[in-house]
């Protein structure tokens, strides 16, 4: 049931076209990710703490981040993809095959969810090469960021918490900065196009 | 003592900020500023000899980057159009970023490093954008998206090493530390170790700039103010190297080191010719000193390539020497900048006849094309010889193509901003001691030029060989 959930989250986050509809999937997705990855957090106090730290930063402020910049925003709401829809979903399958590849690996083929992890991590990466809107590519930082915490769930689920305060700050890095740095560009130029980022070349 | 020496340059800064008076601010920032960049040395007895050597170098180019940075700081730089285009704001990241810096180098296991890694891309994306305009906001973004996608890289890697450390019997709670796993050691890597490596280094190596992770770096670093662009290309940059040095070292003790070797040489043949190539085609000043870095970048991961205590050792010098000779170019390069308004090339001359700084800068840019006495002369010496002991000879050429064409592109900035009739009127004079600290950054640069024959060049061999034991 997580695994669909997982699953078709992705391919929404891939097909949509709307920033909406995107940040839906999105937070499908973390709240599926973060229930897989809870009971890893109960080792200690300080575990736990930071887990819920960075599941609040990412489940519910950072989405809320970008609602806010929509809603004040409106032409911030379509997500401009640079590919037609045929070609994302053919995306979305080749993701989900090479998913299926790389659980082959010996050495991964005891873990759960092993062929989850990387299609969520090339789901963030997807994102970032399929949409032209700024925005996102903070949405892409986060899923990516979302895969990492999965990697380290699935992989490693004893290592020390100072990974799960990688994993806070990286979605704090690529929320709050983004953020502002796409605020301060709108403000100077009123696009929030990839496509408007080239002047620097060469 | 560790935890204290890390966070001091970022809560001095703070510290500063609290002090309502503008003289007494100045004054206890030059104080504050001597002390954080002292601490890493009393350390000494607690991390290892590269680590300390790292943080020397990010201490000493920190404190002379905070130096430059008050004695260049221009008015107009407060007239940004973004929120945090102001002297206060600039001062704290940039102790947030000397901080991180130290976290990087003086951390003992793959997480804080990363962590610190992480850090350095919060406190350097504001700065990249520091100005306001769109063309910094553009390159802040690109830094900020791309090394966020490389480190994010290096964290799956770091994940995928703990689980391999797990696997081989050493306990979680050592499992990411580099001296754990050396001192444990395998017999043949896995499948996931070198998956776990490739990520590693490739994370790491887009924050190094290596080519093809290198798109953002040259406009980050050409779009900062000048000390900063110091900073991230000869401190930043090494840091990252420092992250590739801890992976190299990590993977001879899995059983990975050769494939290691193998992928850090190309990245390297393949950064000198990129950049070594795009240098001739540029026309801004301070974007040909950024693809330098890539560049020098590129020998430096072909030096660690080539492996063995020669190529360690030159690795080493390298770094060093490129440090602060690159600092020392983009101290320069924002006294160019306010003397004739602009880095564009065309309207840059006769900066020998017009201002102390052209002789200075025309010693930097022959240091950079890797004339003798200079420390990256012996350093680049020492590449080639390593890649011939190694019998590494294509990557090798590819290498040495990369100088010539490197080599060809300075050289014919040099003549023409030093040459020429002056096309401008000095707007500003920059103060003495701008100049000064110019000069000191300088001076460091020449001096790692005999680092081979002093105690110091001793103690770097030593390292060198216990480091790169294992090609």
């Amino acid at each position: 049931m997580a695994e669909l959930a997982i699953v078709l989250a992705g391919a929404v986050l891939l097909l949509s076209t709307r920033t909406v509809t995107m940040l839906a999937a999105y937070v499908v997705l973390a709240v599926t990710v973060s229930i897989f990855v809870a009971p890893t957090a109960l080792q200690s106090p300080l575990s736990l703490a930071l887990f819920a730290v960075s599941t609040i930063l990412k489940v519910i402020v950072a989405p809320l981040g970008i609602l806010v910049f929509v809603r004040a925003n409106p032409q911030a709401g379509n997500l401009r993809p640079s590919i037609a829809a045929p070609a994302r979903l053919a995306l979305v399958l080749a993701f989900a095959l090479v998913s299926r590849a790389a659980a082959n690996i010996p050495s991964l083929a005891a873990a759960p969810l092993e062929d989850i992890t990387p299609y969520v991590i090339l789901c963030g990466v997807g994102i970032l090469i399929v949409h032209r809107n700024l925005l996102s590519h903070v949405a892409g930082l986060l899923v990516l960021g979302t895969g990492v915490t999965l990697a380290g769930a699935v992989l490693a689920p004893t290592l020390p918490e100072s990974l799960e305060l990688g994993a806070t700050f990286d979605a704090l890095v690529a929320t709050f900065i983004g953020l502002a740095l796409v605020r301060a560009f709108f403000a100077r130029s009123s696009v929030l196009d990839v496509e408007a980022l080239r002047s620097l070349r060469g | 003592m560790i935890a204290f020496a890390i966070a001091a340059p970022f809560a001095f800064a703070l510290l500063v900020r609290l002090i309502p008076q503008r003289s007494l601010r100045r004054a206890a920032r030059t104080v504050l500023t001597v002390i954080a960049a002292a601490l890493p040395f009393f350390c000494a007895g607690s991390i290892d000899r590269l680590s300390l050597l790292f943080a020397g170098i990010v201490s000493v180019l920190g404190l002379l980057a905070t130096f430059f940075s008050e004695g260049i700081f221009a008015d107009d730089w407060t007239k940004g159009y973004a929120i945090w285009s102001s002297k206060p704001i600039y001062f704290i990241l940039l102790g947030a970023f000397w901080s991180a810096m130290l976290l990087v180098v003086l951390a003992q296991n793959f997480a804080l490093l990363w962590l610190g890694i992480s850090f350095t891309t919060l406190a350097t994306a504001f700065l990249v954008g520091y100005s306001g305009e769109e063309a910094a906001l553009e390159a802040a973004w690109k830094y900020l998206v791309l090394c966020s996608v490389g480190i994010a890289f290096a964290l799956l890697g770091i994940v995928a090493l703990g689980h391999v450390s797990i696997a081989h019997g050493i306990p979680p709670a050592a499992a990411l530390s580099w001296d754990a796993i050396e001192a444990h050691g395998t017999t043949g890597a896995t499948p996931l170790a070198r998956v776990a490596i490739a990520l590693m280094l490739v994370g790491f190596a887009t924050k190094a700039g290596l080519v093809p992770m290198h798109a953002w770096l040259p406009d980050a670093h050409s779009k900062a103010p000048a000390p900063i662009s110091g900073l991230l290309s000869g401190v930043l940059v090494s840091c990252a190297l420092y992250a590739i040095m801890r992976t190299l070292g990590v993977a001879n003790a899995l059983g990975a080191g050769p494939f290691a070797a193998d992928l850090l040489v190309w990245f390297g043949a393949l950064s000198a010719v990129t950049a070594g190539a795009l240098m001739l085609a540029q026309t801004d000043l301070k974007r040909l000193l950024a693809y330098s870095t890539v560049e020098h970048a590129g020998i430096v991961a072909l030096a660690l390539g080539f492996g063995g205590p020669l190529g360690w050792f030159a690795a080493l010098l390298h770094v060093a020497a490129h440090a602060a000779t690159k600092c020392a170019a983009f101290f320069m390069a924002g006294i160019v900048a306010q003397e004739c308004g602009s880095t564009e090339l065309r309207r840059v001359r006769a900066l020998w006849t017009m201002h102390p700084a052209g002789g200075l800068m025309l010693a930097a840019l022959a240091a950079l094309c890797g004339l003798p006495p200079f420390g990256l002369f012996v350093s680049e010496v020492l590449v080639v010889l390593a890649g011939i002991s190694a019998h590494r000879y294509a990557p090798l050429a590819f290498g040495v193509l990369g100088l010539a064409l490197a080599f060809a592109a300075i050289a014919r900035v040099a003549i023409e901003i030093e040459g020429g009739v002056a096309t401008h009127v000095a707007t500003r004079r920059s103060g003495r001691f701008t100049a000064l600290t110019t000069t000191l950054a300088l001076c460091c640069a020449l001096g790692v030029a005999i680092v081979p024959w002093s105690t110091l060049g001793s103690a770097l061999l030593a390292l060198a060989a216990s480091a790169g034991g294992t090609p």
